[in-house]
């Protein structure tokens, strides 16, 4: 069945494995930090930079992320910069899932009562102070749960490095197929090695899905 | 434009593939996807255990690899199929786990209540289900199953990893071939952006004229967020 020829195959499946890993929890922090940083500035409603938000949002959530990949990896290297594999996936998985979890910040900042910024300014606490105490907490507990959601979406998508050159995960898979054939059970072993980062992630989303809802009862 | 001199119909065809691709994928989608919704909702665990598995088998591995599994997997077995058929059958099945637990959430907001007064009035248990639960359902997901044929409509351009000319794998072709990188991938940026522009507002048209009384204003937009996962 071809079970010990991809035995014999680990070290590869390994490397892949330890790749996609690495390029996931990167691609998590800076997405992450942009999408708050976004969400931030929609919220500040500056006139221009508005405006460059909003057409930002619209192409990154409008067109396909391979297609954004090859645009920054084929069009890094059209305009004489050098880019590898990685660098440009690190690149366009950030603004691209940034541009969703941006939306999942808004909808935090939204939760919170408009009440409570009114009280807040009139007790007199700093903006930064406002941000920090009365709105963050509130606006985590909301929002990690469908972060982590996003998070599983992010570590699917890294697949798509495969497509530019990158070994991931998946690519690996296709090298040893490839090589030993065998594709129904070198891909099973490669899609049970996905579902182990993403049932991790899924059972974070579970878990902050049950802290929020418990937050919501005692609050009422 | 002299790229739209040369390569127009070779463009114009690419974005006919994506648009046949989208439109079969999501045929496929909805109609695996109504079985699963209702296979998961069964009262025999024979139905319901395979169809939880087949959704967060889904769901949480990429639908690259399952593309790769169908394109790679069949031949293997004797099973010639082409790449934009392997294309099609895997997304659409990628879609049908998604468009699943959509449905599911919109079969559960049915009130109980509906079931036992359709059954008291003699209706079938087929007649309750087409006429009673489901045009209800789908009403109440329309917003999400908008989210996801957009999902789906993305996730075509996956297929050009297989040497599907869809607009993706096209653009990747012109620009092999001429090395105007960035105005080839700028056209095809330009056509996902005219598609999913067009589909959005189709959408919340085809809305308003079967949706009576009409869907509330909020729900009607379709937000391009998901919270569990991307077609990808």
């Amino acid at each position: 069945m071809g079970w010990i020829e991809i035995w014999d195959n680990r070290i590869p499946l390994i490397d892949g494995f330890v790749l996609t890993l690495l390029l996931s929890v990167l691609a998590i922090v800076t997405s992450t930090v942009l999408g708050f940083l976004i969400a931030l500035a929609q919220r500040a409603q500056l006139p221009v930079l508005d405006q460059i938000i909003q057409v930002y949002l619209w192409i990154f959530r409008g067109s396909p992320l391979l297609l954004q990949l090859l645009f920054i990896f084929y069009g890094a290297a059209y305009l004489g910069f050098r880019v590898n594999a990685f660098g440009a996936v690190i690149v366009g998985l950030t603004l691209y899932m940034a541009s969703y979890i941006a939306e999942v910040f808004r909808a935090g900042f939204e939760s919170v009562p408009a009440g409570q910024l009114e009280a807040a300014r009139t007790l007199g606490l700093s903006r930064f102070s406002i941000l920090r105490d009365v709105q963050f907490p509130q606006t985590l507990i909301v929002v990690l749960a469908p972060l982590f959601g996003q998070y599983i979406a992010l570590v699917k998508y890294t697949s798509l490095a495969s497509i530019i050159g990158f070994s991931d995960l998946l690519r690996q898979g296709q090298a040893i197929t490839a090589r030993i054939g065998y594709p129904f059970e070198v891909f099973f072993v490669v899609g049970v090695l996905y579902f182990l980062i993403s049932y991790v992630l899924s059972l974070g989303a579970k878990y902050f899905e049950k802290r929020a809802s418990r937050g919501k009862v005692a609050r009422t | 434009m002299s790229l739209f001199e040369t390569y127009g119909t070779q463009l114009v065809g690419a974005l006919g593939i994506t648009a046949l691709a989208s439109v079969l994928s999501f045929a496929l989608a909805i109609v695996v996807g109504t079985l699963i919704a209702l296979a998961r909702r069964s009262r025999w665990a024979i139905l319901r255990v395979p169809a939880t598995i087949y959704v967060e088998a889904l769901r949480n591995t990429p639908a690259l690899l399952q593309i790769f599994i169908v394109f790679f997997g069949f031949p293997a077995i004797g099973i010639i199929i082409s790449p934009l058929t392997a294309g099609v059958i895997a997304l659409g099945l990628n879609g049908a786990a998604y468009v699943g637990e959509i449905l599911r959430a919109g079969l559960a907001n049915v009130s109980p209540g509906q079931l036992e007064a359709a059954k008291t009035l003699g209706i079938s248990r087929g007649s309750t289900l087409g006429y009673v639960v489901l045009p209800q359902a789908f009403r109440y997901v329309y917003p999400p199953l908008v989210n996801e044929l957009l999902q789906i409509i993305l996730g075509t351009s996956l297929l050009s990893a297989i040497g599907v000319n869809d607009l993706t794998g096209q653009s990747l072709v012109i620009n092999s071939i001429t090395f105007r990188t960035m105005e080839v991938f700028t056209i095809a940026l330009v056509g996902y952006l005219i598609i999913t522009g067009l589909v959005t507002l189709a959408t919340r048209l085809l809305a308003k004229v079967i949706f009576k009384p009409p869907l509330p204003r909020a729900r009607l937009r379709p937000r391009l967020l998901r919270t569990t996962g991307g077609t990808s």
